[in-house]
């Protein structure tokens, strides 16, 4: 059983069952490793803000680099009106980022690589742009699905892929991020058991991809939270400047 | 939207099920699906406010208070440069009147000593010329007293002379006339 590769992303309930309404809603890895990554988060945050330094040391001044990273990202994808959200996508971009990175960790849990978490934290990026839309622009809003200066004869269709394209931002935006941590993941499981499984002799060579994947690995943990979160800016862009 | 939806959860629901035995995904197994969502929710909303109110609000201050100070800090010492500057404009003026000074006072304190140096020497010349006047009038006089002595000495000497050879005594008259007729022919050999 531990030499499946996808043995790593089962969940397992930790301590007793939680049933509300019927519905399992007991505590299990997945929510362990969730609260360890917003602990880390917290901890990391507290640490870089507890004091106040003109010159900082280096905690603080990783917390202001992550700060001055997102609101750049904000400003130049989403512009000047898109900064209310940014805690929002700070936060967001800070969880998603940490739970990769802590689900590099041998024998941690990636919350990430669970297509339901994502799903669950595209689909609300996807309602709360559309409310965002709505609210700001009331049902010109739907003129994000017509592209000015297209032939009257492809009108029809390019809405049609328009609108097609909208509906599937969280699917692509969920599916992106939890396909990317699951295959690292397994890819990294299955060099892992090529090592053991070719022992001394022919262990080097699969031992060196592990090496190297676990480098691409950590690159697509953070890249992966980065691309979340500026495609969320760029959604949130649409919804607040109508360029279309 | 929300058919879409049903639709999309449903078919992945299936797919689970089906794929969850066979090639075990457990990321398609739904059992813990609705407690990820719950603890997703739980944790993402405790850490979206905690950030939000607390955390962004001390960096974004830090960060201004950073900006400002750095502002103030290129504000002051735009100032002290414009003040140096000024003051180093200040200081080549009183450099420049200063070398004014000196050669006006160099100039002045030349012509001063010129004129005075000037004065003296005229003054000095005219004393000299004086001087000079007055010793050729003394060198004259004493010229001419000369003559008259010596005419009278060689009067007495020629008489004396004369009287010793001879024993006699010349006119007097005669021995002047005579000394004075070889004097004026020999003068120019003596004077």
């Amino acid at each position: 059983m531990a030499n499946n590769p996808m043995q790593q992303f089962s969940v397992h309930k930790i301590g007793p069952e939680i049933k509300i309404a019927g519905v399992d809603l007991s505590f299990t890895n997945a929510s362990l490793f969730m609260i360890i990554s917003a602990s880390i988060i917290l901890l990391f945050l507290f640490l870089g803000t507890k004091e106040k330094k003109i010159i900082p040391d280096k905690i603080q001044l990783i917390a202001e680099m992550f700060y001055s990273f997102v609101a750049k990202m904000i400003s130049d994808t989403a512009g000047s009106k898109a900064k209310p959200y940014f805690p929002f996508i700070f936060s967001l971009f800070m969880f998603v980022l940490f739970c990769n990175m802590v689900g590099m960790l041998p024998y941690s849990f990636t919350v990430t690589s669970h297509i339901i978490v994502t799903l669950i934290l595209a689909l609300f990026i996807f309602i709360a742009v559309t409310i965002i839309g709505f609210a700001k622009h009331g049902f010109k809003y739907l003129s994000i699905f017509v592209p000015s200066g297209v032939p009257a004869v492809l009108l029809p269709l390019i809405t049609v892929i328009e609108i097609i394209s909208y509906l599937s931002r969280p699917v692509s935006l969920s599916v992106r991020l939890f396909a990317n941590m699951m295959a690292g993941h397994t890819m990294l499981k299955v060099f892992g058991g090529f090592v053991i499984s070719l022992g001394l002799l022919g262990g080097w060579l699969p031992l060196g991809f592990s090496v190297a994947l676990t480098g691409l690995e950590i690159l697509v943990a953070f890249l992966q939270a980065y691309v979340f979160a500026i495609l969320t800016c760029i959604y949130l862009n649409d919804a607040l400047n109508l360029h279309h | 939207m929300k058919r879409y939806l049903n639709f999309f959860i449903a078919f992945f629901a299936i797919q689970g099920y089906l794929y969850a035995a066979e090639a075990g995904m457990p990321q398609l197994n739904p059992k813990y699906w609705a407690s990820q969502g719950f603890w997703l929710i739980l944790i993402f909303t405790i850490l979206y406010f905690s950030i939000s109110k607390f955390y962004l609000p001390k960096i974004k201050n830090n960060l201004d208070d950073r900006e400002n100070r750095i502002k103030d800090d290129i504000e002051d010492a735009n100032k002290s440069k414009e003040l140096s500057e000024s003051k180093l404009k200040e200081y080549q003026k009183i450099l420049e009147d200063a070398k004014k000074e000196v050669i006006k006072i160099q100039l002045e304190s030349k012509a001063k000593s010129d004129k005075d140096i000037n004065e003296k020497k005229e003054k000095i010349e005219k004393e000299i010329e004086k001087e000079l006047v007055q010793a050729q009038k003394e060198i004259a006089e004493l010229k001419k007293n000369s003559i008259s002595d010596i005419h009278n000495i060689s009067k007495e000497i020629v008489a004396n002379i004369i009287e010793n050879l001879s024993g006699d005594k010349l006119n007097e008259s005669s021995i002047k006339a005579a000394v004075e007729e070889i004097s004026k022919k020999n003068v120019g050999k003596y004077l």
